[in-house]
């Protein structure tokens, strides 16, 4: 890959009907690019589980995928209500999602869990009332 | 085993065909979404009692060919589109999940 490709998506908040449209344009570019399946496998969870958080908890933002020569770093930035306490958001099965959004199969607590344990290098930065920053790095093998 | 030999044998009622052809050898049972995303295998049957559209994102993300929606409830119009335009078979079946889960650990698909 000469150049490295990037990919930036609008998403909105509390649109579950658009079910993963962003992680799966992603999955699908990193295909075309030929990057190898593992990582696929990694950044779609990372992705999806990212995507969702932006249209459940943080009023919709911004989701990016930049991929390089040997790396892929997946980001998003909202301006939602931010985390108060990122060791408990961290921890699996806590969550705060609505009724609504359990109703639906969200609200396991597992989401930033699997992004973390699918990410080589995770960051994730948030101030309550201002807005929350993730970053996730899955390096290639190849 | 086949997709359509399973549905079959299941008595599924099947809402989108999908790959039949395609072989299953793993299943993957529970109905939180990111559980499923944390934990499924690829390329696994999917039971659950979801039915609504982000069941398809999660299939089609995980790259499982086969959502069993037990306890007789039918995907929703969204899913089964969805499904229809991804090539995941969607099927109902009539028992629970622990009833679907035991007759597919009886044809000899493990987790
Ligand atoms: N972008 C965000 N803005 C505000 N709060 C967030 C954001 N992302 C996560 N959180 C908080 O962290 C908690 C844990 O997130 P996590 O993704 O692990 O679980 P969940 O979204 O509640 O459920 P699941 O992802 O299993 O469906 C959330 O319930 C929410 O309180
Ligand atoms: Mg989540």
């Amino acid at each position: 890959m000469a150049e490295p490709v990037s990919l930036e998506y609008k998403i909105e908040g509390n649109d579950y009907m658009v079910a993963g449209a962003a992680s799966n344009n992603i999955k699908n570019t990193l295909k075309m690019l030929g990057i190898e399946s593992d990582v696929c496998r990694r950044a779609a969870v990372v992705t999806y589980e990212a995507e969702m958080n932006l249209v459940i908890h943080a009023g919709g933002g911004i989701l990016k995928a930049l991929i390089s020569e040997d790396k892929i770093e997946l980001c998003t930035v909202d301006e939602g209500p931010g985390i108060p306490d990122i060791g408990k958001a961290m921890t699996e099965g806590y969550t705060t999602a609505s009724d609504h959004a359990r109703e639906m199969g969200f609200g396991a607590g597992m989401g930033l869990p699997n992004i973390k344990r699918n990410s080589d290098v995770f960051e994730i930065e948030s101030t309550p009332g201002v807005g929350t920053q993730l970053k996730s790095t899955i390096l290639f093998q190849k | 085993m086949k997709i359509n030999e399973l549905c079959k044998a299941l008595g599924a009622d099947v809402q989108t065909p999908g790959d039949g052809e395609r072989e299953v050898t793993q299943v993957t049972a529970g109905d939180l979404l990111s559980f499923v995303m944390g934990t499924a295998p690829e390329g696994a049957a999917w039971v659950t009692i979801q039915t609504h559209l982000n069941v398809a994102a999660v299939a089609v993300l995980k790259d499982l060919p086969l959502i069993l929606i037990a306890a007789g409830r039918k995907a929703t119009p969204e899913l089964k589109l969805r499904c229809e335009e991804e090539k995941i078979c969607i099927a109902t079946v009539g028992e629970t999940i622990y009833g679907i889960c035991g007759k597919l650990a009886e044809l000899g698909l493990g987790e």
